[in-house]
């Protein structure tokens, strides 16, 4: 255990209740606390929430809820030469994907959090407030609204907009707003781009930026190519260990002050996708983890149009583009709708998934420059009929009404 | 009432007919029959394929659906890695090895059964691979078989980047950007420094096969002269395919295309894009098998994808991976092709593990232990 845990965690793990889980279940929670002060305050909550709900349960209820898991365990195999205790590295994710009980073990741990959930969400759900999430799209895309958001229709509506006010102008400040006024901690309010629209910094925000982290990119595929072809890393799991050393500096971003936010753009950068190649990979992939992690309140998420893929050099990964190869780069902007059209499906989703989100949350979906946005909204916020076009002036207004703001 | 050996087959019918009646029974091997599996490696979705929102990604196949025979549930049941699940295409057992190919498969091969059983030498058996991992994929780990009876594994794109990997180091003018530059080094490294880049079978000293060689560099000065600049490692993939085919002929052959995999990246509109690049490979491999009278009506192509990815729904992040096991990961569809193979669909699920042992059968040898089945319905 690298940092102290809460009191109330510590008492639990003193009283032996990790170990006298499933091993699986066990040492990844173990895992999952060890670096405590690493952790937003919605995770550390949720997990004295989940273990002050099973320390308090009675044991028989426990070991019964557990039962299924325990019983798949000894199917596999587990024991303490391939699962030794406390501990969950990425030979434990091999042990568990190349096993045979693989899907049952999913399926048992599934089933697990299908009965602890709903407990532990009724709390959420009673102290539920309003939330405000807005996703804008560059004004590049070659499409206007009759074709955009086109995997969401059936759950909002589109509704016209007069004028071409700039979105960003607009809703920045509710933002700002929000954080200065309303905001219990910083991890309340989020502002993600994937270029370098929204504001470097707000007080009292998180805000994350593809672009602004470019000279942390750039060390990264420099370290990741150096790793991979001069220091013979044989596979994932050795170049993991590496990539856990490679921290964000004072230099490469603003957020690096807060040891929680730079682990946080460390882990999103390096999770194995395209994050660190693709801004809109980058901006979604932030926005599904800062929800699943921090729960923040308000959500401006600014995606862009990535680069097109050039010929022979798009091959090495990890190389600068730029200087690899000599053709300009160029925008792909059909591509880039295409891409966002599923990103903004997976950001909503995200959400939902969520007691927290559920039937209190606001989304605007934008484009900038068009004269249409798509909203999906509790029935108690009103845009009235909304047949004649509205002002963006009149959006912002409700959205701060409806932040109480 | 008592259920006599009769009354049982009666009742059980065609269903379990090839567990307990010897498979010959579907039809006699053909001499000198050929099998070409092709793999949509790196994953890919029915939802992006066979779907009906999917149909527009893979217009060549749609055209070739119906001259052939499509099985509407072909189910990976495996490990969902790309080595393990394609090893247990061509091994028919299901394989749980390192999933970076850091093992070989656990079992034979198809190319080692086929090569030991018949005495056929290493040109008659080919992996060509997109995908960089997979340079241990043609032998087993059984003592009994291994490198001796392997498949000639040959991954294009490893030669691709190591060719852009030099000339962007000695950056001559125009570097990547001229297709002469590429040409040139790619043909000095078959000239020179192969090894590493896949060639398992023909390392004879530091010289390549002099008619290996010529075929390779036809592939790669087809695919540099290509009416596009060349992005795709599955493009080398096909032009290498279609050599080794004219020239050498071999009777079984995997091509494993995985430009797909770009997925990863999170760029759906790239991931779509390979998909069609695919399809269009594959129908232009098809044309091949026409085309050439070593192949024409003589030859069963069998199509599938390696795994799925994961659903839209899942809590992963969707496309971008596939690691949930839902059925969007596991469930896909077989086309086959060939002269032999009666048009139509079939609805009976079977396995991708059932691949190897009808390979074995088109081929007229033993499948060995294997989990698989024989798909009666492309042996009658």
């Amino acid at each position: 255990m690298s940092g102290k845990v809460s009191p109330l965690l510590q008492r639990v793990i003193d009283g032996g209740l990790f170990d006298r889980l499933p091993v699986t279940f066990g040492t990844y929670a173990f895992d999952q606390i060890k670096e405590w002060d690493l952790l937003f305050p919605a995770e550390q909550s949720y997990f004295e929430r989940l273990f002050g709900l099973l320390d308090r349960s009675e044991a028989k209820r426990v070991e019964e809820l557990f039962a299924p898991l325990r019983q798949i365990e000894q199917k596999m195999g587990v024991n303490e030469k391939v699962w030794p205790k406390r501990q969950f590295s990425l030979d434990q994710v091999d042990f568990l994907n190349r096993n045979a009980h693989y899907p049952e073990w999913r399926k048992a741990v599934a089933d697990l959090f299908g009965r602890l959930d709903p407990l532990l969400e009724e709390e959420i759900a009673r102290k539920g407030r309003p939330r405000l999430v807005v996703v804008s799209s560059p004004a590049e895309l070659p499409v206007g609204p009759d074709r955009m958001w086109t995997r969401l229709r059936e759950y909002g509506r589109v509704v016209a907009l007069e004028g071409q006010e700039s979105a960003l102008a607009r809703l920045t400040p509710v933002a700002e707003l929000y954080s200065a006024k309303n905001a219990a901690s910083r991890y309340e309010t989020w502002l993600i781009d994937a270029g370098e629209s929204l504001p470097a910094a707000v007080a009292g925000a998180v805000s994350v930026s593809y672009a602004r982290l470019a000279r942390y990119r750039s060390r990264l595929m420099q370290e990741v190519n150096r790793l991979v072809n001069s220091e013979q890393i044989r596979g994932p799991r050795q170049l993991a260990a590496k990539l856990k050393e490679l921290k964000l500096s004072a230099a490469e971003g603003e957020v690096a002050r807060d040891p929680v936010l730079a682990e946080f753009v460390r882990a999103i950068l390096l999770a194995g996708n395209g994050t660190l190649l693709v801004n809109n990979t980058f901006a979604e992939w932030a926005t599904v983890q800062a929800v699943r992690r921090a729960r923040p309140s308000v959500v401006l998420v600014w995606f862009g149009i990535r680069n097109k893929v050039k010929p022979f050099s798009s091959l090495l990964i990890y190389a600068d583009q730029e200087q690899s190869n000599p053709i300009p780069t160029q925008m792909d902007t059909l591509g880039s709708y295409v891409d966002l059209e599923v990103f903004y499906q997976y950001v909503w989703q995200e959400f939902e998934k969520y007691a927290e989100y559920r039937r209190n949350t606001v989304y605007l979906f934008l484009g900038e420059g068009m004269d249409g946005m798509f909203v999906i909204a509790p029935p108690d916020f009103s845009l009235g009929s909304a047949n004649e076009p509205l002002k963006m002036a009149r959006i912002v207004e409700q959205a701060k009404d409806w932040l109480n703001l | 009432m008592r259920l006599g050996k009769r009354r049982f087959i009666q009742l059980a019918g065609l269903s379990i007919a090839d567990r307990i009646l010897p498979v010959r029974l579907w039809g006699a091997p053909k001499s000198g029959w050929k099998v070409i599996i092709v793999t949509f490696g790196g994953g890919v979705r029915y939802a992006e394929t066979f779907a009906p929102e999917g149909l527009r990604n893979i217009p060549r196949l749609v055209e070739m659906q119906p001259e052939g025979h499509f099985f509407r549930t072909c189910t990976n049941a495996g490990v969902l890695s790309h080595f393990n699940s394609t090893a247990s295409i061509l091994t028919g057992n299901w394989q749980r090895v390192d999933d970076f190919g850091f093992q070989p498969p656990a079992g034979p091969t198809i190319f080692e059964q086929y090569r030991k059983q018949t005495g056929a030498g290493p040109l008659d058996a080919w992996a060509i691979a997109t995908n960089k991992s997979f340079s241990t994929i043609g032998a087993g780990a059984d003592r009994e078989f291994g490198l001796p009876y392997g498949a000639n594994v040959v991954l294009p794109k490893q030669l691709l980047l190591e060719a852009v990997q030099e000339v962007v180091k000695k950056k001559p003018s125009e570097g990547v950007a001229s297709r002469e530059n590429m040409q040139r080094q790619l043909e000095n490294i078959l000239n020179e420094g192969y090894e590493g880049i896949g060639w398992t079978i023909f390392k004879a000293g530091r010289q390549l096969e002099k008619s290996v060689r010529e075929t390779l560099t036809r592939g790669l000065v087809e695919y540099i002269n290509g009416p596009e600049m060349p992005t795709s490692g599955d493009e080398l993939t096909f032009f290498i395919t279609r050599e080794v085919m004219r020239e050498f002929a071999p009777r079984l052959i995997l091509v494993n295309f995985w430009d797909m995999d770009v997925a990863h990246w999170g760029a759906y509109s790239l991931y779509l894009q390979a998909i069609t690049r695919t399809d269009r490979l594959t129908g232009m491999l098809w044309e091949e098998i026409q085309a050439n009278p070593k192949y024409k009506d003589q030859t069963t192509l069998l199509v599938l994808p390696e795994l799925g990815r994961d659903g839209d729904q899942n809590t992963a992040n969707g496309f971008l991976n596939h690691r949930s096991g839902d059925a969007s990961c596991r469930d896909m569809w077989l086309l086959a092709m060939g002269a032999s193979v009666a048009k139509g669909e079939t609805e009976r699920p079977i396995r991708h593990v059932d691949v190897a042992a009808t390979a074995a059968e088109l081929l007229g040898i033993k499948g060995g232990e294997m989990a698989g089945r024989p798909i009666r319905e492309l042996l009658s």
